[in-house]
């Protein structure tokens, strides 16, 4: 219960410091910038007294402390404000959003744990040989890969093209529906669908985690291997495949899962831009829009709605690291 | 091994080099990096990128008589498309003009030469990519430093702030601030800094934490020396293999940072050739789906370079036998 309670007092004290820089930046460097929010609402032929008005209303006018006291007062009951330009409540926008988003991730956290790990075992197994060589050659441009770049590309070679009858600039003798070319369908409305639309973009977003993760992989397993333990249990008779299950597997997966919890708030950097290629409506398109837009209460709203999520996510990694690992629940000095 | 002897078995956890080490040290960190063909291959690629960026880039716009924002009214076709590589400019007839200019990397958009736009473009990469790492090291080996110097509630501030860091949704919060700041080559390198000191600050605390119950920091405090004097004069010295290892790491992910701080209109303010905002230019308006190329180059210039990078500071690190990687 020590352990959990620790563990929610720094989860809080990272929320609070999240939300303050989404808010410092956005209301108080925009306004010391020049695009201060109340003239943003109010417009550019507004006069001052009626920027200064907007300004009372929104209550810009108020000290900074005082503003942002507001500010996590209204998160604490669910409220992110209201979009300049939308109209409508900020969770509107945001919690569809957020649906998308965690879908991608979701696709891609399975096809990236599915790819990495085999192939971070395999390498580490026959450590310098050629399957290693190509395996982490592979890695090492995978991580180098930009997702912005490599978003478009798969979407032309695996989407584009078949679609219109080539492959490779080879006729296939007609076009061939392999993936969409963009576009989100529902997980509700149809599940097969959902997942059809998200094949692709999971896989661009995936690509360059798979790299770091066989890696990571490879190292972890590595170093265990050479442990007494793994000896011991393989002259007590015990399989390969049994130690690296049984033994190994149970010290790598801690690690892995601290790891997955870190990424979550990378992940959300590249989202951003698989969803721009791939058309889908998430939290980073929305994000995009509205800082093209200075909608300042939507981009406060998602970076602090992501920052909730990210330290949820560490928050958990972390409770399941303690679940599986007893050392990290006893208290350190 | 005949120098084996010199090693310590102490320091294996830290993650920074035996300070035993001394003679020997030099002759085996020549030895490995001669021995690791890849790494060689990549600082050779490094240092041609930085020649090409550097005076390549004028000699070949020279050469070629092409400006890198000159647009080119012959250089695309009569519908406007970009020409492919190796083309020959377009005639008022239509058809290639073999004594017009000559694009051997086709053109771009608004019909300008895409080799001379790559060769320009490697500069706005490598200075943002290599000063906002160069800003981030001297932040976090500072705040790296006094954490792992001081301990107790700094410390404490510090890790937690890191942590905080690590996880955050920095190419969110990047854009933002990008936006907010506005477009440019100084701002970009603010902002990637801002979102990238926590890898250096990390290690340096770790080292320095190890470093910090050595004799030899006892020694220098007994002799009456200031905290600011052991951490310059005798810690510092003990960080260069790990800080130049990691530092050649997070010039690999800060340039791919700029790539998508520019590729979102972000970066280096165009008309300023630069890779990210190429590719941009080649996906946003879908010009890729009928001529892939626009977006290929500029992208496998950058995956090129981005792996050099990487294998430098992973043939680097083997060489100084830094333990540990990046995250």
């Amino acid at each position: 219960m020590k352990f959990v309670a620790r563990r929610l007092l720094i989860a809080v004290g990272q929320v609070l410091l999240v939300t303050l820089l989404a808010y410092v930046l956005f209301y108080v460097i925009s306004d010391v910038t020049g695009a201060s929010p109340a003239q943003r609402v109010a417009g550019h032929a507004a006069t001052p007294a009626q920027v200064a008005r907007v300004a009372h209303l929104l209550g810009t006018d108020k000290p900074i402390y005082t503003q942002y006291l507001d500010f996590l007062d209204h998160i604490v009951h669910g409220n992110f404000g209201y979009s300049f330009l939308q109209r409508q409540p900020v969770t509107q926008i945001i919690l569809p959003a957020a649906g998308v988003s965690l879908s991608l991730i979701l696709v891609a956290v399975v096809i990236w744990l599915t790819l990495a790990i085999p192939i971070g075992l395999i390498s580490a197994l026959r450590p310098r040989s050629f399957t290693d060589r190509s395996l982490m050659t592979g890695a090492q441009i995978a991580i180098a890969t930009p997702v912005f770049w490599l978003a478009p590309i798969l979407s032309y070679l695996l989407a584009f093209e078949p679609n219109q009858g080539r492959f490779l600039g080879i006729s296939l003798g007609g076009s061939v529906n392999v993936f969409p070319i963009e576009g989100w369908i529902s997980l509700t409305s149809n599940p097969w669908q959902w997942l059809h639309h998200l094949m692709l973009p999971g896989l661009a977003l995936a690509l360059g985690f798979t790299g770091f993760y066989a890696r990571f992989v490879r190292a972890l397993v590595l170093e265990q291997l050479d442990e007494d333990y793994v000896r011991t249990a393989r002259a007590k008779g015990a399989g390969r495949r049994r130690v690296l299950r049984s033994h190994v597997g149970r010290v790598v997966a801690p690690s892995i899962i601290t790891l997955l919890g870190l990424d979550l708030g990378a992940a959300v950097g590249s989202v951003l831009f698989v969803e721009l290629v791939f058309g889908l409506p998430g939290l980073g398109f929305v994000a995009v829009n509205s800082i093209q837009n200075l909608d300042y209460p939507v981009t406060v709203g998602v970076v602090t709605f992501t920052g909730l999520l990210t330290v949820g996510a560490m928050t958990l990694s972390d409770f399941a690291v303690a679940l599986l690992d007893p050392r990290v629940r006893r208290p350190t000095g | 091994m005949s120098f084996s002897g010199s090693q310590t078995a102490g320091v294996a956890d830290s993650v920074m080099i035996d300070p035993t080490l001394s003679v020997s040290f030099r002759a085996r960190f020549v030895r490995r990096v001669l021995a690791d063909k890849a790494t060689i291959v990549a600082a050779v690629f490094l240092v041609i990128l930085l020649l090409l960026a550097t005076i390549g880039a004028p000699i070949v716009a020279a050469l070629t008589g092409h400006g890198s924002n000159q647009q080119f009214f012959n250089g695309l076709t009569v519908n406007g498309v970009p020409l492919p590589p190796f083309s020959h400019e377009i005639a008022n007839n239509g058809q290639p003009n073999p004594h017009g200019a000559f694009f051997i990397l086709g053109t771009d958009r608004l019909g300008r030469d895409m080799l001379v736009r790559l060769l320009y473009g490697a500069r706005a990469t490598l200075a943002v990519g290599l000063g906002a790492t160069a800003v981030a090291l001297v932040i976090g080996l500072v705040l790296g430093m006094v954490a792992g110097y001081f301990g107790g509630v700094l410390d404490a501030v510090i890790s937690r702030g890191i942590e905080t860091a690590m996880a955050f949704p920095s190419m969110l919060f990047a854009i933002g601030l990008a936006a907010v700041l506005g477009a440019g080559l100084v701002n970009s390198i603010i902002v990637i800094a801002l979102f990238s000191w926590y890898y250096p600050a990390r290690i340096v605390r770790m080292a320095v934490r190890s470093l910090r119950g050595e004799q030899f920091v006892e020694a220098a405090r007994s002799i009456g020396l200031g905290h600011i004097t052991i951490m310059r004069r005798h810690l510092l010295p003990q960080l260069t293999a790990p800080l130049i290892v990691y530092a050649t790491g997070v010039v690999a992910l800060n340039i791919l940072f700029e790539a998508g701080l520019s590729y979102l209109g972000l970066g280096v303010r165009p008309p300023t050739p630069d890779w990210g905002q190429m590719i941009a230019d080649g996906v946003t308006s879908d010009l890729y789906r009928q001529q892939l190329w626009v977006a290929l180059t500029p992208g496998l210039a950058l995956v090129f370079t981005t792996v050099a990078f990487n294998q430098l500071g992973d043939g680097l690190r083997d060489a100084f036998a830094v333990r540990g990687s990046i995250r």
